[in-house]
């Protein structure tokens, strides 16, 4: 089941990329998209799990870059959407890999995949209601509230840091 | 790298490009990943509270015999929703059946329990901890915990079982046991004849002896049988013991030396081992079943090492040994060995040794040309000739070809003759 799931993320990221940035007019790089989904499904079965940290740095800076250039936000989401659950997919398929035969790792699964449903459906949802609701004004309580809000975030990033 | 890092390290690139170039666009394609620290932040779990039993099938086996491991882990805090448990095997041991590793949800308050089979080669094994590491479903945060869970395994050398044998020290101890003690007194062996003294039973006169006395009796005499005090010296050099091609010695002198300690311990001797590799390792002498236990303990976990201090046995600790006693040395040789071994004839110790042949057995894995022909008969003739030197010196030394089996070998050389044998002088 993690399998297919991962084999679908990947072309889910890999694809919505090509097909966002043959929409821009960039064709030439279309099919490095579908490169890197070949070249990411070897290495994970091969287990160079690694790359799939370097594959998801790739497909956010690729959906970035096509942010840049304007190509449409909805494939460049899904893109990122499916290189976040590539990856997320991966390292959960690298540890179900530690699993004994007799470990139920049936219901692992399946609670994985819940809990990456919420992620992606939730991540997904709010990032299409930020790029089509636009709120004009904002009330500056609201504003403060945003900036302590990530000033938390990044204290805690800092200390998880730290800590490693 | 942890995961939350590299996700967190995305997150903010993109808000920060978001903000600099001024397009809400950027701070949406974070948002997946935002969604995703943060549920993972908020389902990170608690630091485990766990506690693990552990239990062997056998805590003292013989070499590649299976020991099955059941343990028992006990989650006493939240529910971990996924659990990575690895019981960390002692190096040498090697898992026959199950698994070591799993991975499972643990609720709060559940146990879970797994078994698998290990077995391994002679030594002695400490089971120490089960390492545990706990995350949530999406892996963003997570915690390794060891839970303590002591256990040992000792895998013991296989024991022969030696009939008897045949060993004359020249002080024995207090107490009867079967070697002969050099006094006359109750025994079996005839000792001598002397006059017959009231208390002695009248069987014991000699009237062959008394005849030719008209005013005395005389009566027989025997040699009192005695325990003695024993040390076994097992030589754990690596120069005398490991050869090409990743062959040894060692195990085949482990066994005999646990052999000789089992019988000498039957007979009822005092039994002292020391183990001379890089290090010594003493055994404190003692009697019984439980000595007999210290000494296969102390044989489960003896190596070999390269030493420059021990690299020859000058610095045996004579000190340790009582005096006049009986040292065995269970040894491959080498040639700078006999003095030190002469010096401790020298100080009264009656010094035995039993000698794996080191020729014979590289040999046996050598081609059989005719250059190692050659060079083996060499070598041969050099140890003949400190075997020679050795009986000159009164050390009684005995060369075992390791392809025969132990307890033959002792049979046909240490073994008592029987009593009708001894009796006729053979």
């Amino acid at each position: 089941m993690t399998i297919i799931a991962l084999a679908l993320s990947i072309l889910l990221g890999t694809i919505s990329l090509a097909v966002g940035y043959a929409q821009g007019g960039a064709h030439a790089y279309s099919i490095w998209f579908l490169v890197l989904a070949a070249v990411w499904l070897i290495t994970h079965f091969r287990k160079w799990y690694w790359f799939s940290s370097l594959a998801l740095f790739l497909v956010i800076s690729a959906a970035a870059f096509g942010v840049w250039q304007e190509f449409s936000t909805v494939w460049m989401l899904l893109g990122a959407l499916g290189g976040l659950l590539g990856w997320d997919l991966s390292d959960f398929a690298r540890r179900l890999s530690y699993a004994a035969p007799m470990d139920d790792t049936r219901r692992l699964e399946r609670l994985h995949m819940e809990r990456v449903g919420i992620v992606a459906g939730l991540g997904f949802g709010l990032a299409l209601l930020s790029v089509f609701i636009h709120v004009q004004r904002l009330a500056f309580e609201v504003a403060v509230g945003l900036v302590l809000l990530a000033a938390l975030g990044l204290t805690r990033l800092i200390i998880g840091l730290r800590k490693y | 790298m942890p995961r939350f890092i590299l996700l967190g390290l995305l997150t903010y690139g993109l808000l920060l490009v978001g903000i600099l170039t001024v397009k809400g666009e950027f701070i949406a394609l974070a948002l997946p990943l935002v969604t995703y620290l943060l549920i993972g932040y908020l389902q990170s779990p608690e630091k485990p509270q766990l506690a693990a039993t552990r239990h062997l099938s056998l805590e003292r086996t013989s070499p590649n015999s299976n020991v099955d491991i059941t343990v028992t882990l006990t989650n006493h805090g939240t529910t971990l929703e996924e659990v990575l448990l690895t019981d960390i095997l002692p190096v040498g041991l090697t898992v026959r059946s199950g698994f070591s590793r799993h991975m499972l949800t643990l609720q709060k308050g559940e146990s879970y329990t797994f078994a698998y089979t290990v077995a391994g080669p002679r030594g002695g094994y400490a089971f120490d901890t089960l390492e545990v590491k706990a995350n949530d479903q999406l892996a963003v945060i997570s915690s390794r915990v060891r839970v303590e869970t002591k256990g040992r395994l000792f895998v013991l050398p296989p024991v022969t079982r030696l009939r008897s044998i045949a060993i004359r020290p020249r002080r024995t101890r207090v107490y009867a046991g079967t070697i002969p003690a050099r006094a006359g007194g109750a025994g079996t062996d005839f000792f001598g004849v002397r006059e017959y003294q009231p208390g002695d039973p009248p069987r014991a006169i000699n009237w062959r002896t008394s005849a030719r006395h008209l005013d005395r009796l005389y009566a027989n005499e025997f040699q009192q049988e005695r325990v003695a005090d024993v040390a076994i010296v097992l030589d754990g050099r690596l120069r005398t013991n490991e050869f090409a091609r990743g062959h040894s010695l060692f195990e085949h002198s482990v066994q005999a030396a646990a052999s000789l300690a089992d019988a000498l311990l039957n007979q009822g001797n005092r039994v002292g081992m020391l183990v001379y590799a890089s290090y010594l390792a003493w055994t404190l002498p003692g009697y019984g079943k439980i000595q007999r236990e210290r000494i296969l303990h102390a044989l489960a976990n003896a190596r070999t090492g390269d030493s420059q201090v021990f690299s020859d046995l000058e610095h045996i600790p004579t000190r340790l040994f009582p005096p006049e006693s009986q040292i065995i040395m269970v040894s491959p040789l080498s040639d700078d060995d006999f003095v030190p071994l002469m010096q401790l004839r020298a100080q009264g110790y009656d010094v035995m040794i039993i000698s794996p042949n080191p020729v014979k057995f590289e040999l046996s894995y050598l081609p059989a040309d005719g250059r190692t022909q050659l060079a083996g008969r060499v070598v041969h003739m050099e140890r003949a000739m400190l075997f020679q030197k050795m009986g000159r010196a009164g050390i009684h030394a005995l060369d075992w070809d390791v392809a025969e089996p132990f307890d033959h070998f002792v049979q046909r050389r240490l073994g008592r003759s029987p009593f009708w044998l001894r009796a006729i002088g053979r």
